[in-house]
């Protein structure tokens, strides 16, 4: 960490800015106290000398103007000690008694530098003038203020300097800590941004501001790692699965050309089928566009509270005939009037992909039903048959885009049918879980309601989230 | 018929046209919205056939632009985009109908005539629709056959009553499905034909002669005998 980091870094400025305020607060308060004592103490050295100068006219009114000398003398010696300072002169300006030069009469407070007992001094004095006309001049040394003033100022600056050593001090602490805490942060994302999506932020457990910040930068990296991933899946799965279209067609063509002697008939069959093979392709276009809009869509699109009973009862309706075609029986077992919002168009492609996987695996004699119940919690879609089923392990992998049983893998299909009702699923909010029918396959869609279904779909729902592995 | 085909890809365009003049139209063709739209605004055609996506004016301006000055036109959208977004603003423009590419030529054929012949289906006063002996009567929705009741379901009746407005035309199972089933997409299972073959045992077991055919890879159609 450099010198001048440490100076940038936020924390260590907040810590230098407490250290002023705390400085200038303490300067603030020496003054008043320092004023305020000043004051005080300069008020009591002013009444001390007029106590004095009370008890010299009273000693003297006792003992007669002319005991003068002898008083100010006794007080002198008395307070010789003190540093005090006496002058008596009399009206023409002679010096009777004291221990300062004679000077100039000036009555009242005032602030004497003088030499006492050979030693010049700085005096607070005030000069009275008596009945007889004598001049009378009591000074004292201001010892008691000027260490009152020493006492305060010491007292602060010692305040002061210990304030802004622990400021700074702990101002250097904290930020070092949270400098080194964001340092280790940003050391991480830069290998992250280097490529290693793997790497994740440290977290201490602290549950503060940077742990809490940390947890959903790697939220967002887990999000980020797993569509990086699913889109690479899907390039592949694409390349992979329109790979064998595409090659097919190109071999019948091929061979088509090379029969120099095929008949017209035979031509118009190889076009056929070759046309069969585009179309294939093209539906498989189709459904992955479908999905990308459907994702894209889902925020944009504004969702009308639909009677979900009637559209699920409808759909059956429609399909009915085209099970018992196949010797299936298709029936709706839903709770009347249920209501759910949602996407219409979407809602019924949702169900009529399920009725489509549902009839095209199970086999004649098979029983379809599509119900749907609601609690105060949730509203569910279930439909079930009793087909071939999917087993176990391979039920998460049949959601996956082009994923097909191998058991499937003859019959006709894009291989995204499930996708997309993972899709609407998620655009609605919906939990879509695959189990055992005992026999055959259940396929449970579960709206929470509450107003959940709403937020969820209206968190960002990124492309190729159906692509994700689960 | 007089077809207005405005398309900016020359390919297309010219498959279009090859296509549509040998089922005997007559066809113009307008490489761009603003030559398409002063051709369409003579009125001298029975339908438009639209790209929706055009350098310049695009398709759906065009079509707006047409219909604010009441040039009533059929107009069909050709598109490359599905989502019902785009269909519902398609329609809303004044599009008469809505086909995605890539899409069969029969499957526009079909919907051309459709287009072309929509006046004369959709006479508002029409209450009774009568093919041969068989009629269906939309206030009090019944069907009869030479005279006899014959009970169907609500969506065989709304089957029946599509093919009836379309009599004589050919209409593609994508047809049946936006229109009578309101599908827009095409689910696997075949419920066209379940319903239809229903449909059919109902309006045309143990009467003569058949009303409903099917044509092999083109659709269905009801029509006159003779």
């Amino acid at each position: 960490m450099s010198r001048v980091r440490r100076f940038r870094n936020s924390n260590f400025q907040l810590a230098l800015l407490y250290a002023g305020l705390f400085t200038t607060s303490i300067l603030v308060l020496f003054a008043l106290t320092y004023r305020t004592a000043a004051d005080y103490a300069a008020q009591d050295e002013a009444d001390e000398i007029d106590v004095e100068f009370v008890a010299i006219q009273d000693e003297a009114h006792l003992a007669g103007d002319g005991y003068l000398p002898q008083i100010i003398a006794n007080h002198l010696r008395q307070r010789s000690s003190e540093h005090a300072a006496y002058l008596l002169e009399d009206a023409a300006g002679q010096r009777l008694a004291g221990n300062i030069a004679a000077r100039a009469p000036q009555l009242g407070p005032q602030n004497l530098r003088v030499p006492v007992d050979g030693q010049w001094r700085e005096l607070r004095a005030h000069g009275y003038r008596l009945a007889n006309g004598d001049y009378v001049l009591i000074g004292q040394d201001p010892r008691a203020l000027r260490d009152m003033k020493h006492l305060i100022a010491r007292a602060f600056s010692v305040n002061a300097a210990i304030t802004l050593l622990l400021a700074v001090l702990g101002g250097v602490i904290i930020s070092s800590r949270a400098l080194r805490r964001v340092d280790a942060l940003g050391r991480t994302t830069q290998a992250i941004v280097a490529g290693d999506l793997s790497r994740r932020l440290p977290l201490r457990g602290t549950d503060d501001e940077i742990d809490r910040l940390s947890a959903n930068v790697n939220a967002m990296l887990d999000r980020i790692e797993d569509l990086m991933r699913s889109v690479r899946q899907v390039s592949n799965d694409v390349a992979h699965d329109l790979r064998t279209p595409l090659t097919r067609l190109r071999q019948r063509l091929e061979q088509a050309r090379r029969r120099g002697d095929a008949t017209p008939q035979e031509l118009r069959e190889v076009l056929e089928g070759a046309i069969t093979q585009v179309d294939s392709i093209l539906e498989t276009f189709g459904a992955l566009l479908r999905i990308a809009q459907i994702e894209a869509g889902g925020r944009r699109r504004a969702r009308t509270t639909l009677d979900i009973s009637a559209l699920l009862s409808g759909v059956v309706e429609d399909f009915a005939p085209a099970a018992a075609d196949r010797g299936q029986l298709l029936l709706a077992e839903v709770t009347p009037g249920l209501q759910l919002s949602g996407d219409r168009e979407q809602l019924t492609q949702m169900l009529v992909n399920l009725l489509d996987n549902a009839i095209r695996h199970s086999g004649a004699g098979a029983r379809i039903v599509v119900s749907a119940h609601a609690s105060t919690a949730a509203l569910e879609i279930v439909v079930a048959d009793t087909g071939p089923g999917i087993p176990a392990p391979e039920r998460d992998n049949v959601l996956r885009p082009f994923y097909r049983l191998e058991s499937s893998r003859t019959t006709e299909g894009s291989g995204l049918g499930l996708s997309l009702v993972a899709v609407i699923a998620k655009q609605h909010g919906a939990t879509l879980a695959l189990a055992d029918n005992g026999p055959g396959l259940r396929v449970t869609i579960k709206f929470v309601k509450n107003g959940a279904a709403a937020r969820r779909s209206d968190a960002h729902v990124t492309l190729s989230d159906a692509f994700v592995q689960r | 018929m007089r077809i207005l085909v405005i398309e900016d890809d020359a390919e297309t365009a010219a498959y279009l046209q090859g296509g549509l003049q040998e089922e005997g139209h007559v066809v113009t063709l307008a490489a761009d919205g603003r030559n398409g739209l002063m051709l369409a605004a003579t009125g001298d055609f029975d339908v438009l056939v639209v790209d929706r996506m055009l350098p310049g004016l695009d398709g759906l301006a065009v079509v707006r632009t047409l219909r604010a000055s009441s040039v009533g036109t059929p107009a069909l959208f050709l598109t490359t985009m599905s989502g019902i977004d785009d269909r519902v603003t398609g329609l809303d423009a004044g599009a008469d109908d809505y086909l995605v590419k890539p899409f069969a030529f029969s499957e526009l054929a079909a919907r051309v005539k459709a287009l072309g012949r929509r006046p004369r289906a959709t006479a508002a006063t029409t209450t009774v629709l009568r093919v041969a002996d068989l009629e269906l009567d939309l206030i009090k929705r019944t069907v009869r056959r030479a005279g006899q009741p014959i009970a169907l379901q609500p969506r065989e009746f709304r089957l029946l009553e599509y093919l009836m407005r379309h009599a004589g035309e050919v209409v593609t199972r994508t047809m049946l499905l936006e229109n009578v089933w309101d599908y827009h997409f095409d689910p696997r299972t075949n419920i066209v034909e379940s319903h239809l073959s229903r449909l059919r045992t109902k309006v045309e077991k143990g009467f003569a002669p058949e009303l409903i055919h099917t044509l092999r890879g083109a659709g269905y159609c009801l029509r006159e005998p003779g």
